[in-house]
């Protein structure tokens, strides 16, 4: 596919960061936000048109994944939330 | 017309609300959706005894890790849908489930530089170790009566060692230095002519010291022995490479690598051939080594798992080590008398064993139900016993006693390990306080020196 644009690669960052909002269990949450996160600053750097293009369709993968597991994660989440959840 | 404005304004007040009202289909999935559930409510969880406010922060990632929604998200489709038994040649289901697990096969190589033809699935890391120690024994018995091993393995290859020395082979247990590594003098020193096989883990359960694999792996490789390891806790958190280790034989787990549980792998090498007699006799499968249906779906999970973990084995390592530091920085910052279990060097960073001193054991795990930490291992902690890989590392009966393993895993934050932190301090704090032999410190006094009087 043709390498993305910049406004693309960040919706792609923003629905990311989206779908982790809605995991109910904290760890996985901060695990997906943090990933997301890491993940692009990490790719910043690339230049080639082809590493871009790679980098992209993995994340959009990881979206959908994302996007379903927090439809799974949510329908059986505990009643009871995580200690780090209700403190603070 | 009318009739579909009615039907989508319908549709649009009830769409919000259909995620709760899924109800069981049956009363049977009614029954099987309730079970026996602690007696909770808004207060919190009360079970055993324990009244906690929410469910505790994790941290005790060598007894199991967390299912990682990717696998989960990879093991789904073969519960629903793909359902076929991998081994029915004769249909689409047992086509598509055996081009998974062929698939999930190759994943897993490739995480320890194997071939797939070189991997056996099985129900987890014990029956790996069961295979390995007894079925290599007794397929070599007329011309091999030793075994070596550590006295620090995970209870299922010393069980089977002694197994074995109940049939009549004689077993060696190297002693490990104080910091846990084994001496390989020790080792050279104890290969006979007829060992037929030496079995060291790679990373303790326990401790997380990471044995000398590849020095190890040359004394066996110039005796001509074959070398067993059990790599359950080091698949996915340091490069395991069966060539560089000359391993002959390696036991892989599915749940310590954020796979689902009940699976496993055995890695056995090609050239030279190592062969075993088969502990489950059956139809054949898995190349006759281990009979019985392969759990498509867990076998799913575990190849996902392993993908995952290569790819992130960089970037869990790195976090593992910083997480760590922050850990043991933040309690000795505020405590003293604590003491690393173990190698500080040659140790994984996700593993973390301190003896606190001046504390009594089952007491300071009673004040932390906000954490999930063990003392000891899993499989030890159902005994009174102090575990015996502290006892094997000389650690004292008293220390050995108040060792707490927090274990730092992928999804673990900088909040929980800082909340852990706290709670552990408290603990410790409160306890000495309340202790006369930490006053008798405090005062100078040694306590070696103290004659008890008996009464």
């Amino acid at each position: 596919m043709a390498t993305p644009s910049r406004s693309e690669i960040l919706t792609l960052f923003r629905s990311l960061l989206r779908s982790a909002r809605q995991f109910q269990d904290y760890n996985i949450r901060e695990y997906t936000k943090r990933r997301t996160i890491d993940a692009f600053r990490h790719n910043k750097t690339l230049s080639e048109p082809s590493s871009i293009a790679a980098a992209f369709s993995d994340g959009q993968s990881q979206l959908q994944v994302a996007k379903r597991q927090a439809v799974v994660y949510s329908l059986y989440a505990p009643k009871i939330k995580s200690i780090m959840d209700i403190k603070h | 017309m009318a009739s579909k404005i009615i039907a989508s304004t319908v549709r649009r007040s009830l769409s919000p609300k259909l995620l709760p009202l899924i109800r069981p289909l049956s009363t049977a999935a009614a029954a099987a959706a309730a079970p026996a559930e602690p007696y909770d409510s808004s207060a919190g969880i009360s079970m055993k005894g324990v009244k906690i406010s929410g469910r505790p922060l994790y941290l005790d990632m060598q007894a199991t890790s967390p299912v990682d929604p990717r696998v989960l998200d990879a093991m789904l489709p073969y519960f629903v849908s793909q359902y076929g038994n991998p081994h029915s040649r004769t249909h689409l289901y047992g086509w598509e489930s055996d081009e998974a697990v062929e698939a999930a096969r190759a994943q897993v190589a490739s995480l320890i530089n194997a071939s797939p033809k070189e991997i056996v699935f099985t129900s987890g890391a014990t029956e790996c170790n069961n295979i390995s120690v007894k079925g290599v024994m007794h397929f070599y018995k007329e011309k091999k009566k030793h075994v070596i091993t550590t006295q620090t393995e995970h209870k299922c290859v010393l069980d089977s060692c002694r197994h074995l020395q109940q049939e009549g082979f004689d077993v060696t247990y190297l002693p490990v230095k104080s910091d846990g590594l084994i001496d390989l003098n020790d080792l050279r020193n104890s290969i006979r002519s007829d060992t037929g096989l030496v079995s060291v883990m790679a990373v303790n359960n326990e401790i997380g010291v990471i044995q000398p694999m590849e020095e190890i792996g040359e004394i066996c490789k110039e005796f001509g022995v074959p070398f067993h390891t059990d790599a359950a806790q080091a698949l996915g958190k340091i490069p395991v490479d069966v060539n560089k280790w000359n391993v002959s034989l390696m036991s892989l787990s599915g749940h310590k690598v954020y796979g689902p549980k009940g699976v496993g792998a055995l890695y056995m090498r090609r050239r030279p051939r190592i062969r075993v007699e088969p502990q489950m006799n059956g139809g054949g499968q898995e190349r006759g080594i281990r009979s019985g249906t392969v759990p498509t779906p867990l076998v799913v999970g575990m190849g996902a798992a392993c993908e995952i973990a290569m790819k992130e084995m960089e970037y869990d390592g790195k976090r593992a080590v910083k997480l760590k530091d922050r850990l043991l920085n933040g309690i000795r910052d505020r405590l003293d008398g604590v003491v690393v279990n173990g190698s500080t060097e040659r140790r994984y960073a996700g593993n973390l064993n301190l003896s606190f001193a001046y504390v009594e054991g089952e007491s300071l795990l009673m004040g932390l139900k906000e954490v999930a930490v063990s003392s000891g291992s899993a499989c030890t902690s159902a005994s009174l016993e102090p575990s015996y890989v502290l006892r094997a590392l000389g650690v004292d009966e008293d220390m050995a006693h108040t060792s707490i393993r927090f274990g730092i895993g992928r999804f673990t934050t900088e909040e929980e390990i800082d909340k852990a932190i706290e709670l552990t301090v408290n603990q410790v704090e409160k306890l000495r306080e309340m202790s006369p032999l930490y006053e008798m410190v405090k005062e100078g006094i040694d306590i070696k020196s103290i004659q008890w009087s008996q009464h």
